[in-house]
């Protein structure tokens, strides 16, 4: 068992970099690391035990920034009833300023993840569900158990989010 | 063998909650047929133009989506050296928010001199359960759907391009081949239907 918690912690180490480089000289990057498919799969992982709501995002998908106050507002109040709310950005590295200035904007409490610019993103997109055909926004749920419970394709209410959430953490 | 693929599909659609669209045909079977009026004014019916050329390209596109429009000027390029070898490139903008003069105006500042329509009501994109900009779909003169997905895999650099995939899509119906890679993902943004 340690072995394979030891395991999934390398994993982890290996596939998410540390917090990205800062993007202006005001301060540290509100990125918490990059992450492919293998890296994604171990953070929430890592989470087991709680529901875990992975959003998939990009500063240049409205619908992802009019949906994004809904995650922040969801992530605040079904935290301490066992929620975490992930977010991964999919822009490019040449995107980061205005990833950061995004964040810094929303100032969201739950963590955001730049996708790795590396390899093909319909690996990554396959990998995180094979229906998923690469629309944005797009949101995955885990149950308790760490088991993919649900994915929702497009915008999303906060009702939607809330009806979804709920319904795992009974 | 067909009740695995049905008991597939049904998992595909019900992993995907909150897709209102319904899922578009898959390849080999035949494309929906349309008929939409083009930005000049002309009436483009996909059977028509199929029958007429080797392949249609139907391609989902946008004015706004910045994924859209960094392949403005491969579609422009593909489109002018393919339509030599008898493929006609066909622009479909189903974005409720882009409206016809908009359309216009992005056709002429990006050199788009292939059909472009606009997609009233998003009916064609919901026949063929497109879900955001670019999207292409490959289609013979048999009527039938032979590529869907990608232009290829690097939108923020053209000049490094690893898969070309709509390239090696056509390259193969031209040479009356089997289309090696006929479905193929990228990111791209939602099209917003009404």
């Amino acid at each position: 068992m340690r072995r394979v918690a030891r395991a999934a912690a390398l994993l982890l180490a290996a596939s998410v970099l540390g917090a990205a480089e800062p993007s202006s000289p005001s301060g540290p990057s509100r990125l918490s690391g990059e992450l492919d498919a293998a890296g994604l799969a171990a953070r929430v992982a890592q989470e087991k035990g709680r529901v875990v709501l992975v959003n998939f995002w990009a500063t240049w998908c409205e619908p992802c920034r009019e949906e994004f106050p809904s995650l922040s507002r969801l992530a605040a109040a079904y935290r301490a009833k066992g929620l975490t709310v992930l977010g991964v950005s999919t822009d490019l590295a040449s995107q980061l300023p205005g990833v950061e200035k995004f964040l810094a904007a929303q100032n969201p409490p739950f963590p955001n993840y730049r996708k790795k610019s590396e390899g093909d993103d319909q690996d990554f997109i396959d990998a995180v569900d094979r229906a998923w055909g690469g629309d944005l926004p797009f949101t995955v749920l885990y149950g308790r158990d760490g088991r993919k419970a649900k994915a929702l394709a497009g915008q999303q209410s906060y009702a939607q989010f809330e009806k979804e959430v709920q319904s795992l953490l009974r | 063998m067909r009740f695995a693929r049905t008991l597939l599909l049904a998992a595909a659609f019900v992993s995907v909650a909150g897709l209102a669209r319904a899922a578009g045909p898959e390849i080999g079977a035949a494309a929906p047929d349309f008929t939409l009026q083009t930005i000049d004014g002309k009436t483009l019916s996909l059977a028509e133009a199929a029958k007429t050329h080797k392949a249609v390209v139907v391609m989902f596109i946008a004015t706004k989506c910045p994924y859209s429009n960094a392949y403005n000027d491969r579609m422009r390029d593909m489109a002018a050296a393919y339509g030599g070898k008898g493929v006609l490139f066909v622009g479909i903008n189903s974005n409720k928010t882009e409206p016809l003069a908009e359309v216009i105006a992005h056709a002429k500042e990006h050199g788009h001199t292939f059909p472009i329509a606009k997609d009233p009501d998003n009916k064609v994109a919901d026949l063929y359960g497109a879900g955001h900009t670019p999207e292409v779909y490959v289609v013979t003169p048999d009527g039938k759907l032979r590529y869907h997905g990608r232009i290829d895999e690097n939108y923020e650099d053209a000049s490094k391009v690893a898969s070309p995939d709509l390239k090696n899509a056509l390259d193969d119906l031209l040479a009356n081949r089997t289309v090696a890679r006929a479905e193929t993902k990228a990111f791209g943004c939602t099209i917003k239907r009404v």
